[in-house]
């Protein structure tokens, strides 16, 4: 929780970083912030939100300690579902977030926006960039809370802990991301 | 942890109030609004009630912290604290391929990508040192 506090502060940076940027260059924000494509980002953000929303339900599932649906039950039987789905549907979901940035960064370094063409550039891929560093480093954590679940015979308390830290995690990186697109997106 | 809590709000509630002061006054003067101070101020206020609030929805979830307690006992406090390593190599090896990794980005992708060929074991050794074998838990 200490850590993640810091971790606050150092996007802290990157909003001030922006908004400072903003203020000198008017002319070039009016112009850059067109060539986004806010649809698709506020779709993006859904997708990244909604992750949270099947993390939580993991997070209930091993708090119970559930871990998986019992054997024999169909993966249609969503009631059934235990940790280990529903954090796989979470990193899927993640994962649509991450290549949805790839398909946006790319978009913009066509029109030529890229990190070295001007202080808009720069802001743009230094704050979602890290961010999007955040969620890939995420999605490995995800993946080896799921790889653990497979290692025990039985799921113990420090299984769920860990299950429990990793959401928090991703809890503060959606949180972020939220603050980030209201920034990027809705304010321009 | 009450103590603790109130701490975390304590900053929380000064790094508002500077934050609205600092805001006024930086935006009342000629030069104009200043931004990266008052979104310090804010996340770090946030960052405070951060704190207070997990430790909060921690308190809650356990049945009674000792240290709450005027009367209480150090001993009171005993117990399981959580798990700690004896020893282990693998952060060692995982620090070591990081080294590399950071490397890469001021010399060039190719050495980026050989330390991540050395990360990647090392990381799901460490990961999974105590969870397989003889020391499983």
């Amino acid at each position: 929780m200490v850590w993640l506090a810091s971790e606050l502060m150092f996007f802290a940076a990157l909003f001030a970083f922006y908004f400072t940027i903003r203020g000198h260059e008017a002319d070039l924000w009016a112009e850059r912030t067109e060539m986004l494509n806010v649809p698709f980002a506020l779709a993006n953000t859904i997708v990244l939100v909604v992750s949270s929303v099947w993390c939580q339900l993991g997070v209930l599932q091993a708090e119970k300690g559930i871990v998986s649906r019992p054997a024999g039950s169909s993966l249609t039987r969503v009631a059934a579902w235990g940790m280990r789905e529903w954090y796989v549907l979470t990193y899927f979901f993640g994962a649509v977030f991450i290549a949805g940035q790839v398909y946006e960064y790319a978009h913009l370094v066509e029109e030529g926006v890229t990190l070295a063409s001007d202080p808009y550039g720069s802001v743009f891929y230094l704050a979602t960039g890290f961010h999007g560093l955040h969620v890939t480093g995420g999605l490995v954590a995800f993946l080896l809370i799921i790889g653990r679940t497979f290692t025990t015979r039985r799921y113990t308390h420090a299984q769920a802990t860990g299950a429990v830290v990793t959401s928090y995690y991703w809890h503060f990186v959606d949180v972020v991301w939220i603050a980030l697109f209201i920034m990027i997106y809705v304010l321009q | 942890m009450r103590a603790m809590e109130r701490i975390g709000i304590l900053i929380g509630v000064f790094a508002f109030a500077v934050a609205a002061l600092y805001g006024a006054w930086t935006g009342s003067n000629e030069v104009g609004f200043e931004w990266v101070g008052v979104i310090g101020l804010i996340l770090g206020g946030l960052l405070g009630f951060m704190i207070a609030w997990y430790l909060w929805m921690t308190r809650r979830r356990l049945e009674r912290d000792p240290s709450d307690d005027p009367l209480g006992d150090i001993d009171e406090i005993q117990g399981d604290y959580g798990f700690f390593s004896p020893h282990s190599w693998w952060p060692l090896f995982l620090g070591a391929a990081a080294a590399i990794c950071f490397l890469g980005l001021a010399v060039g992708w190719w050495l980026f990508i050989i330390g991540a060929f050395f990360a990647v074991p090392a990381l799901v050794g460490w990961t999974f040192e105590y969870w397989k074998g003889e020391h499983a838990l």
